[in-house]
């Protein structure tokens, strides 16, 4: 199936917010879409170009101070600045004309997205504008139903 | 021998420390050191054949590089800029505070010690007198859950204020290795621009690497041989391989942004092996003779630091119009010393000039470690306490929770 046709047949909403928008707004979109764990930043002609995920914002806007942590997490936590201060710049995007199984074979790709935490992988244009996500838990039902028809 | 030696301190550190800490509530460094203690030379290490430490010299060199590395990465040119100038000012008055009560202290008492040039002995211990022990300050703030503008200014100032000691250190290292004023300028010159220049294309090269690089495993194996060779290069072409590692991590995270944290997160895991080498290699060097004949130095050094830098950072907090809560508890709170101005005073051993001061300044950094990491924790509470900031954030989170 191709990348175009999942997402017409599994209509997941993508959340997207613009870099300067503030922490706590990111949080309150997040908050008001519970299903969705990844938000998506667009840039100029709304192309995507940064992705900020629940548990990343979680914990600029939650972690209290532990001796534990490094220099470098105690400034972020005293400069919280806004989405794009934060935002991994380099989120991996599926075509449209691509195979999702050939995304999910692509490991760099799928590893990439395990290790930035995303849970969602953005469906985009040629211009790099949304198009829609496909959702892992999505993927994950879909292979149960393959297995248990098999 | 030495590896052998390596794992029994590592193991020793981390029992004697976590002991200490549940047992009788003391901060684990004072674990650390006795563990080192228990195998220097005159003790248990003869025993097992280390009859000397020239071996800990590279540990230490490398070691030390990791952490200028992390130092220097610890904020982006933006978060330096949110941090304000209440936090600027007062880092700065607070580092200059401490450097010239030492250096004057120690140069107007005319201290001198037998084999040790009083200059000498001064600029050090000033240098070093300039860097704090963020994790026990922040151990403060986490126990009484701390919050407020004064906790915030702390939080801004222990990230800032171990890099401009390890520059400071830096520069006087290059001053002293130099024979004559006149030939430590430019010597100075050389040191600041070959460790900028060769720390920003280090971390350029090491940023464009990473990408090419998708399993952190590999990125971990870049990451450290960058900062191996910068250290080896740094000390081929004689310039300072703490500002090539600083230089390195502030320019690794300008070129990475916000992708940057693979390129920080597995040495910021290794910073406590870290600190627990250096405090147990501090303990290997300590020398219950040279502390006991040198205890007036030991406490005049602790003084003048303390003193320097409450009236330091009271008047750099002042001059940006920072509130009477944040000026006259901030110098207190920063007097923890520790990782940093350990390993500092360890690299010395291994600068040829400098082998006669080196095992003095090792000791009395040392004992006035184990003083300021039990006596400034009190001074953090106090601090905190006094500026009405101990309790805040359990607070602030009840009133969020009923309204």
């Amino acid at each position: 199936m191709k990348a175009s046709e999942w997402i017409a047949a599994y209509t997941a909403k993508p959340l997207t917010v613009t870099g300067e928008c503030s922490l706590q707004d990111a949080a309150r979109i997040l908050l008001d879409a519970p299903q969705s764990r990844d938000l998506f930043v667009l840039g100029d002609e709304d192309k995507v170009c940064g992705h900020l995920g629940l548990w990343h914002l979680s914990t600029l806007l939650l972690a209290k101070p532990r001796p534990s942590q490094s220099l470098r997490e105690l400034v972020e936590q005293i400069t919280p600045g806004c989405v794009a201060d934060h935002m991994d710049d380099r989120v991996m995007c599926a075509r449209a004309d691509e195979n999702v199984d050939e995304i999910l074979y692509r490991h760099d790709l799928f590893q990439q997205h395990v290790e930035r935490r995303v849970e969602d992988i953005p469906v985009v244009d040629d211009q790099r504008r949304m198009l829609g996500v496909i959702r892992l838990s999505d993927l994950l039902g879909k292979a149960l139903e393959t297995m248990n028809s098999g | 021998m030495s590896v052998l030696l390596i794992g029994m301190l590592l193991l020793a550190g981390l029992g004697l420390g976590a002991l200490g800490s549940a047992l009788f509530r003391l901060p684990r460094v004072v674990g650390y050191i006795f563990a080192g203690i228990l195998f220097a030379p005159d003790f248990l290490g003869g025993l097992l054949g280390a009859d000397s430490t020239e071996w800990t010299r590279p540990i230490v060199a490398v070691t030390l590089g990791i952490i200028a590395y992390l130092i220097g990465g610890a904020a982006t040119i933006g978060q330096l800029r949110q941090l304000g100038w209440t936090i600027a000012s007062a880092t700065a008055g607070k580092v200059s505070g401490s450097f010239i009560a030492v250096l004057a202290g120690f140069s107007l008492l005319g201290v001198s010690v037998v084999d040790v040039p009083g200059w000498t002995l001064a600029l050090l211990l000033a240098a070093i007198a300039t860097t704090t022990a963020p994790a026990a300050i922040v151990a403060i703030i986490h126990q009484y859950r701390a919050q407020g503008p004064l906790t915030t200014v702390l939080l801004g100032m222990v990230a800032l204020d171990d890099a401009l000691a390890l520059i400071i250190f830096s520069l006087v290292l290059a001053g002293m290795e130099s024979s004559g004023f006149a030939a430590a300028v430019p010597a100075i010159i050389w040191e600041i621009m070959a460790a900028l220049g060769f720390g920003a294309a280090g971390g350029y090269l090491l940023e464009r690497t990473a990408r090419y690089l998708p399993e952190q495993e590999l990125q971990l194996v870049a990451l450290l041989g960058a900062i191996i060779l910068l250290t080896g290069l740094a000390n081929s072409w004689h310039f300072s391989p703490l500002l090539a590692a600083m230089a390195l991590g502030f320019f690794t995270r300008l070129f990475g942004g916000a992708h940057s944290e693979p390129l920080f997160r597995p040495l910021e895991n290794l910073q406590e092996v870290v600190f627990v080498l250096f405090f147990t290699l501090a303990g290997l060097h300590f020398s219950p003779g040279v502390v006991f004949s040198h205890a007036g130095l030991i406490v005049l050094y602790f003084v003048l630091r303390a003193g320097g830098q409450v009236v330091g950072a009271m008047v750099g907090a002042r001059l940006t119009g920072a509130p009477r809560a944040i000026s006259h508890n901030v110098g207190l709170v920063m007097l923890p010393q520790g990782g940093v101005a350990i390993g500092m005073a360890l690299l010395l051993t291994g600068v040829p000039r400098l082998e006669d001061s080196a095992l003095l300044v090792v000791n009395i950094v040392t004992a006035t470690t184990l003083l300021t990491e039990t006596l400034g924790a009190v001074a953090v509470r106090y601090g905190l306490a006094r500026a009405g900031e101990l309790g805040q954030a359990a607070k602030i989170t009840d009133t969020e929770t009923t309204t």
